[in-house]
């Protein structure tokens, strides 16, 4: 009985140690893991670059996965925690620095070094947000500006000319208002000017307070700048658009809408980047975009951007290169501009007909060209603490819950001290 | 019991190693993440790169931290209105139900109902009884005359999700009850009928007593879940970003973790939460000795 006891233990015990033991060296082609978030849409694009890929590089295979964006998110810092990384994984530029600085991401300066043509034909500020002292930890594939979109059917309806290159604030706040109607005469607002979504930076805040003069956060990323004299005019202005206006439906009323009233044909005009474009491609009204507009201190937008970044801890570094390399060429950027969510990071491509005449037709050179007045959105480690302590803290604000000038001041106070603590 | 069958000699041995792979995922599974999120709780993680030491720096940032007192402030006030309201209207429909009535089997289905419903559907639903402008709720009131309300604006939303997640716990209550229910004996009514008590007095001299282990155990299980409450609350309440005008401790821990990289001070949450519970649970047995009746 003993023996046969010990037999069956060894046995398993064989068993357990032969699964865990090191694999065989592979003979057949090497397989790359790339992680990403994204849609059944972008799913669709991202295995024909793959494929395209494949075809170029016989003897790698590359397995894509690809998870909504928040689940995205907690998967890759499991799979990181686990040492079992993806490879490749796509990257969010203002979170870059949160794992860029937690040492989990391959340096990529000495295969730049080694071909710096890659960079080239790249536009320069879409590649800021991965530039670290020690180099290059990732690599953009797309960007984002943002820009105004508007509803034709309702400036049309009104009798009011489309925005136009040059417009101010100010502008914005009389259209907004002029658009803004009781359809059914029912006492309750049905259609409003404007909407834009404030929780975070990027949607219009952060680009109105550089209009007007102000900034985000001081160079050193040690101070919040969001109380400055020239900042609080913009915060003005939000609040009386929304509260004595009433041409901004407060957050409450467009979560009503599915916190998007100008899909919902509830809305003239919203700011937002391309990334909406081939949902709203199925809104049902006829619609186009037009620069931001200006302010006391010129015109300013945000520029962001998707990218890649390898793994520190990949098996086939020089495999994974070879995919970045494919994403950032001619074809690798012509597909992505096909699936029409982005701006493409490759000039050449961006400029020519595969992103300008895609399917949506609208004024796409509008993202292109606001490039020239774009400014990078302010990527830093604590990113994220930064913005929930600021876009919760002012939530209350944009529900018509709270007093606008203490809350910010208490907001600010608290972001400080998330700052604080990422130093 | 003590002249139940024992396992002798040899069987000991497959005794233990049958038992083996559950015990192994207990001891791992749960108890080992009780340790490991006790020891976390003293260290400052995020996920990435080796833990540090800090000391009780993430306890005494439980005391300060604005954030997360609103977030705890949040979990007790929704807590004293849940434990209750479920306790009390479960065993309302419970009594309600426990009598002959034609299609009570369709009732009892109805009050169950949400038990086996995905939360996230249903809380889809509620946003549209509770929407401002367009829900449902608002229009009944404007057609009385009244004015409407806005039911998930920070004055409101925590009594609103306290209201959805004890419709959402009746039915499991319920099912409680009417077992507790089926378990008195007849007798006792026929007996009161012929002394004449009504049935309010049936309830209070005979229902109630008899039925204190039910509403020990409801209360308890209903506590725990209170605690725990988040599904219905998040799509609720959720807004922009990641946030919630009702920010409760579970939600918090969540966040503080995956999105904040704090795993040092989501664990002391956590395990302020777990002692938070174990003291009521303790508070519960204490007065289940004084209070319970068992037959």
């Amino acid at each position: 009985m003993a023996k046969r006891m010990v037999c069956l233990v060894l046995t398993i015990a064989a068993l357990v140690l032969a699964a865990c033991g090191p694999q065989r060296t592979p003979t057949g082609p090497v397989e790359l893991t790339m992680m990403m978030w994204g849609d059944p849409a972008e799913l669709t694009v991202w295995r024909q670059i793959v494929a395209d890929f494949e075809a170029a590089n016989p003897g790698i295979r590359v397995n894509v996965e690809v998870s909504d964006w928040d689940s995205y998110w907690t998967k890759l810092k499991t799979m990181l925690a686990g040492g079992t990384p993806p490879d490749v994984f796509a990257i969010d530029a203002p979170l870059y620095p949160d794992y860029q600085s937690r040492g989990v991401l391959l340096n990529l300066q000495p295969y730049i070094d080694a071909e710096p043509q890659v960079l080239e034909g790249l536009y320069p500020i879409t590649l800021e947000a991965y530039k670290t002292p020690e180099g290059y930890f990732g690599l953009p594939r797309d960007f984002q500006t943002i820009v105004v979109f508007y509803n034709k059917d309702m400036f049309d309806a009104a009798g009011i000319p489309y925005p136009q290159p040059g417009w101010t604030y100010d502008d914005l706040r009389e259209i907004a208002k002029r658009l803004t109607k009781d359809t059914n005469g029912d006492g309750i607002i049905d259609q409003y000017g404007f909407y834009a979504d404030l929780w975070d930076m990027e949607l219009i805040w952060s680009e109105a307070i550089w209009a007007y003069g102000g900034d985000i956060l001081s160079p050193d990323h040690s101070r919040t700048l969001i109380n400055s004299p020239e900042a609080r005019q913009v915060w003005k202005l939000f609040y009386d658009m929304i509260f004595v206006d009433h041409s901004w439906p407060d957050t409450t009323t467009a979560a009503e809408y599915g916190g998007d009233p100008f899909l919902a044909g509830a809305a003239a005009m919203t700011t937002i980047g391309h990334w909406v474009v081939p949902g709203y491609a199925e809104a049902g009204f006829r619609w186009d975009v037009a620069p931001m507009p200006r302010g006391p201190a010129g015109q300013a937008t945000s520029v962001n951007s998707a990218g890649f970044v390898i793994a520190k801890a990949t098996k086939h570094p020089d495999e994974a290169w070879k995919f970045l390399k494919f994403v950032l060429s001619a074809d690798g950027q012509k597909r992505l501009a096909e699936l029409g969510f982005a701006c493409p990071v490759l000039r050449s491509v961006a400029e020519s007909p595969a992103f300008l005449d895609q399917p949506v037709k609208v004024n796409h050179r509008v993202f292109l060209d606001s490039l020239q007045f774009a400014r990078m959105k302010p990527v830093f480690k604590g990113y994220e603490e930064w913005s929930a302590v600021v876009g919760d803290g002012l939530a209350p604000v944009w529900a018509g819950e709270a007093e606008l000038d203490p809350t910010l001041d208490a907001v600010v106070a608290e972001a400080d001290k998330v700052l604080a603590a990422n130093r | 019991m003590e002249y139940g069958l024992r396992p002798l000699g040899r069987e000991k041995i497959w005794l233990w190693l049958l038992l083996a792979p559950t015990l192994v995922g207990l001891i791992f599974g749960a108890f080992g993440s009780v340790l490991a999120t006790t020891g976390l709780s003293l260290m400052e993680w995020d996920l990435l790169t080796p833990p540090t030491w800090a000391g009780l720096r993430n306890y005494v940032e439980l005391f300060t931290n604005e954030r997360f007192l609103r977030s705890l402030s949040n979990t007790v006030k929704f807590s004293a209105m849940y434990v209750p309201g479920v306790v009390v209207l479960s065993l309302f429909v419970a009594v309600l139900l426990n009598r002959p009535i034609r299609g009570v089997s369709l009732f009892r289905t109805c009050y169950f109902l949400p038990c086996v419903t995905s939360a996230v559907a249903t809380a889809l639903v509620w946003n549209l009884i509770y929407g401002k402008d367009t829900g449902v709720l608002n229009y009944l009131l404007t057609r009385l005359g009244l004015r409407p309300v806005c039911w998930l604006c920070t004055e409101n939303a925590l009594y609103s999700v306290v209201v959805v997640n004890i419709w959402g716990a009746i039915g499991e209550g319920m099912i409680v009850f009417l077992a507790g229910l089926t378990a008195i004996p007849r007798e006792y009514y026929e007996a009161a009928e012929i002394d004449g008590a009504n049935r309010v007095q049936q309830f209070f001299r005979i229902t109630l007593p008899l039925i204190t282990p039910s509403i020990f155990f409801q209360t308890l299980i209903s506590t725990i879940n209170a605690f725990q409450a988040y599904d219905y609350i998040y799509m609720l309440t959720r807004r922009a970003g990641g946030e919630s005008t009702v920010p409760v401790v579970v939600f918090s821990i969540y966040r503080n973790a995956w999105h904040f990289s704090n795993y040092g001070g989501a664990s002391a949450q956590a395990i302020e939460l777990t002692v938070i519970v174990a003291a009521l649970m303790a508070l519960y047995f204490w007065l289940e000795k004084r209070f319970v009746v068992y037959e």
